[in-house]
């Protein structure tokens, strides 16, 4: 076996460091998702904008030794498909995860969109298919959808996608699509076929990744649990016929000694504003992700000190009040979270989409002196 | 008013008016080995039609056009791709993007717009096509009856333009809804893409006149094109008129009339001579199948000049030209045509 590690670009921007919010690279002001602050590259009038700094972070993971990287789709960031093309002729080997919901895009568009950013990028194009999310969010995209409708759909569309791919006309008569000899035009054709991530933890999504996906992701859970869920899903797209491997999303904070790491996400909790507590000691879950709610299902009722996010060893859930995002990642010495992460290859992950703050300086740091300890054995 | 010159981005292939068959330039295949097999040949498959793309796209900046238009061609690359492609190797081109309201929801649309206009200093545009007929669309996923796509494109740009500029914005129309949807931080306040429509019907011509910033005519007949614009500014007089016609320009007419007979043998097209008593001539449909332009301006440079200059008179203050090949046409028509237009157009605006 082999295990690819990929980074994360930051598309919500991002803060200096882990200990404090300030200063904010990119235009985005955290906690205040309706206004504007102008901060590194946010727009000024030196003809910069956050795409400059994206590419610096795109170019260092590539020189560290990451395959590429996840580019992260929410409603107030920018957006991945532009990114990637953007960024293609200046980049030499990063491979450009695209998170994205199908929905939101005609399929024989996507293909033809799909096949044109492999032949911009020389290949490097892969997706990351996102069904879940959902509630009143969905309508904001314009989507009316429901839930397992979505996974449907997600079939449907890569159905499509597959089908037109080798160029030969391709008829589809589905609930959500139909398409009458359809067919990529050469030499559109000579592409490979994207990798598929697919995330979504509800049966409905297995049975929908089981038919496409490559790699399973899913955001770190306790390790109990997540080997359970990597069974499950092995088992599950076993018996449907279609081996795929597990792929983990994480946060970390990596330093020369665990002590020095922890002193990052203890100036980091310390920084928060006491809202910031409140609003994640009350908040309810909301949306119908799945995934969202295993999460959130071992949070402790009330926090006051960083510690009582330890949830174990190496394991901190408090990453979400750090930034947007998942709540757990790994926190310790260099082999400290070199060892977590081989933890994970043993109990079933394949690939790893790793992100630290600043995204920039953290990529060489733990391409430098995290990924040559990992030992990569089941 | 400031004349605008737009070259075209050929997104599904090039050719030459000396030489009619499509060629896209750079792209090679392991077996296509063009040369003899005593010759070496060191390009590999290191190179494909983006390479050359992006070329066109850095000759019309370097020769001084404001903008490319890069087209929506079923048969080649996806219009979205390549222009973030081309973004960061051009300085000053607005980046007309053509593609059809198809494309899935118009939220995903704007917001994506949203992106390229913070990286590119708000130089992208939109042309929102109608497309090719009920067939085509079939085979692209797409069950629209002709009937509707002029109100298809109507809500398209309702809420684009809606989420682009409000928060919060709902919509519910017959193709797109939304609730409570908007941009906000960074991805609010930022300009909607500059918008050019076509169409000649009286729908098409209202929904431009209602939403466009331009409205592109492709008219057959050069004799047309002043009804047209009386028609279109009837609707509404700030609209402005951008005309889309392809260039052979040559240094003298000879030399342009054999490059099109020529092409025109090569071809076997339909295409001839519009009768018409000045010059330059107007052939119909000569590089079509390439440019999909209706109309060639074929002559010298100083005719096509005069030419242009009358369209100018006649209201048009836009122009999506191309010719092929669309790196060396760049370069021609920006060293011979563009300079004295410009010194026409600056000259005007300083009388005005």
């Amino acid at each position: 076996m082999s295990v690819d590690f990929f980074w994360r670009l930051p598309t919500h921007g991002e803060p200096s460091s882990h200990r404090n919010p300030a200063p904010f690279r990119g235009d985005w002001p955290p906690g205040a998702d309706n206004s504007q602050r102008i901060g590194l590259s946010g727009g000024g009038e030196d003809g910069f904008s956050y795409i400059d700094y994206v590419a610096e972070i795109a170019k260092a993971a590539e020189i560290s030794g990451f395959h590429g990287g996840l580019i992260p789709s929410f409603p107030m960031t920018d957006e991945p498909w532009a990114i990637s093309s953007i960024l293609a002729r200046e980049t030499k080997t990063f491979r450009f995860m695209i998170a994205f919901q199908p929905g939101f895009l005609n399929p024989v568009t996507a293909a033809r969109m799909t096949a044109s950013l492999q032949r911009a990028t020389n290949g490097r194009a892969l997706f990351n298919i996102i069904t879940g999310g959902g509630g009143p969010s969905q309508l904001w995209w314009g989507d009316v959808a429901g839930h397992d409708d979505r996974y449907t759909r997600t079939t449907e569309f890569l159905d499509i996608l597959r089908g037109v791919w080798k160029g030969e006309a391709f008829s589809y008569n589905g609930k959500f699509y139909q398409v009458e000899n359809a067919a990529l035009p050469y030499p559109l054709t000579k592409e490979e076929f994207p990798e598929i991530y697919f995330s979504g933890s509800s049966d409905a999504a297995l049975v929908s990744a089981s038919k496409h996906a490559d790699y399973y992701l899913t955001w770190l859970e306790p390790f109990a649990q997540l080997r359970e869920k990597f069974e499950r899903v092995k088992h599950k797209t076993d018996a449907l016929g279609r081996k795929i491997k597990c792929a983990v999303r994480v946060d970390i904070v990596a330093r020369p000694t665990e002590e020095e790491a922890w002193r990052e996400v203890k100036r980091g909790f310390e920084n928060l504003s006491p809202e910031v507590i409140q609003r994640f000691n009350s908040r309810a879950g909301s949306g119908d992700s799945v995934g969202a709610s295993r999460q959130g299902g071992f949070r402790p009722s009330s926090v006051n000190s960083y510690k009582d996010l330890i949830v174990e060893p190496n394991i901190w859930s408090g990453f979400n009040l750090l930034r947007g995002g998942q709540g757990n990642g790994i926190v310790g010495s260099y082999e400290q979270v070199a060892e977590r992460l081989d933890d994970l290859v043993k109990l079933g992950a394949d690939a790893f989409i790793l992100a630290s703050t600043p995204h920039l300086e953290e990529a060489y740091r733990v391409g430098e002196e995290v990924l040559p300890l990992v030992k990569g054995l089941r | 008013m400031a004349i605008e010159f737009i070259w075209q981005l050929p997104s599904s292939g090039d050719a030459r008016f000396g030489d009619a068959r499509f060629t896209k330039r750079g792209e090679r295949d392991n077996e296509n080995h063009v040369y003899s097999s005593h010759v070496t040949d060191p390009r590999g498959t290191r190179f494909n039609y983006f390479d050359y793309l992006h070329q066109v796209a850095r000759a019309a900046d370097l020769t001084g056009f404001n903008g490319i238009q890069i087209q929506h061609d079923l048969a080649g690359d996806e219009s979205w791709i390549i222009v973030g492609y081309v973004l960061r190797g051009t300085r000053h081109l607005k980046l007309l993007t053509e593609f059809e309201a198809s494309r899935g929801s118009a939220v995903y649309a704007a917001k994506n717009a949203v992106s390229y206009q913070r990286f590119s200093g708000n130089r992208f545009a939109w042309q929102i096509s109608s497309g090719d007929g009920e067939q085509v669309r079939k085979q692209q996923g797409d069950a629209l009856a002709e009937i509707d796509t002029y109100q298809r494109i109507d809500e398209f740009i309702r809420v684009a333009k809606g989420v682009i500029t409000q928060a919060p914005f709902s919509f519910k129309g017959d193709f797109f809804e939304v609730l409570e949807g908007g941009f906000k931080g960074p991805l609010a306040g930022n300009p909607v893409p500059t918008i050019y429509l076509s169409g000649e019907s009286d729908q098409a011509i209202a929904i431009s006149a209602e939403h466009a910033d331009y409205h592109i005519i492709n008219p057959l007949k050069a004799d047309d094109i002043q009804p047209l614009i009386q028609r279109i500014n009837a609707k509404n007089p700030e609209l402005a008129i951008s005309l889309r016609i392809d260039l052979l320009a040559r240094e003298t007419e000879e030399e342009a009339v054999a490059d099109a007979e020529r092409f025109l043998a090569q071809t076997a097209s339909a295409a001839h001579i519009d009768t018409g008593n000045h010059l330059p001539l107007v052939y119909q449909r000569l590089a079509t199948q390439h440019t999909h332009a209706n109309l060639t301006l074929v002559g010298s440079y100083a005719d096509i000049i005069l030419q242009i200059k009358d369209y100018i008179n006649a209201g048009v203050s836009s122009f999506i030209f191309a010719g092929i090949p669309h790196l060396e046409e760049a370069y021609r028509i920006g060293e011979h045509v563009l300079p004295q237009l410009r010194a026409l157009s600056n000259s005007a605006s300083n009388a005005a």
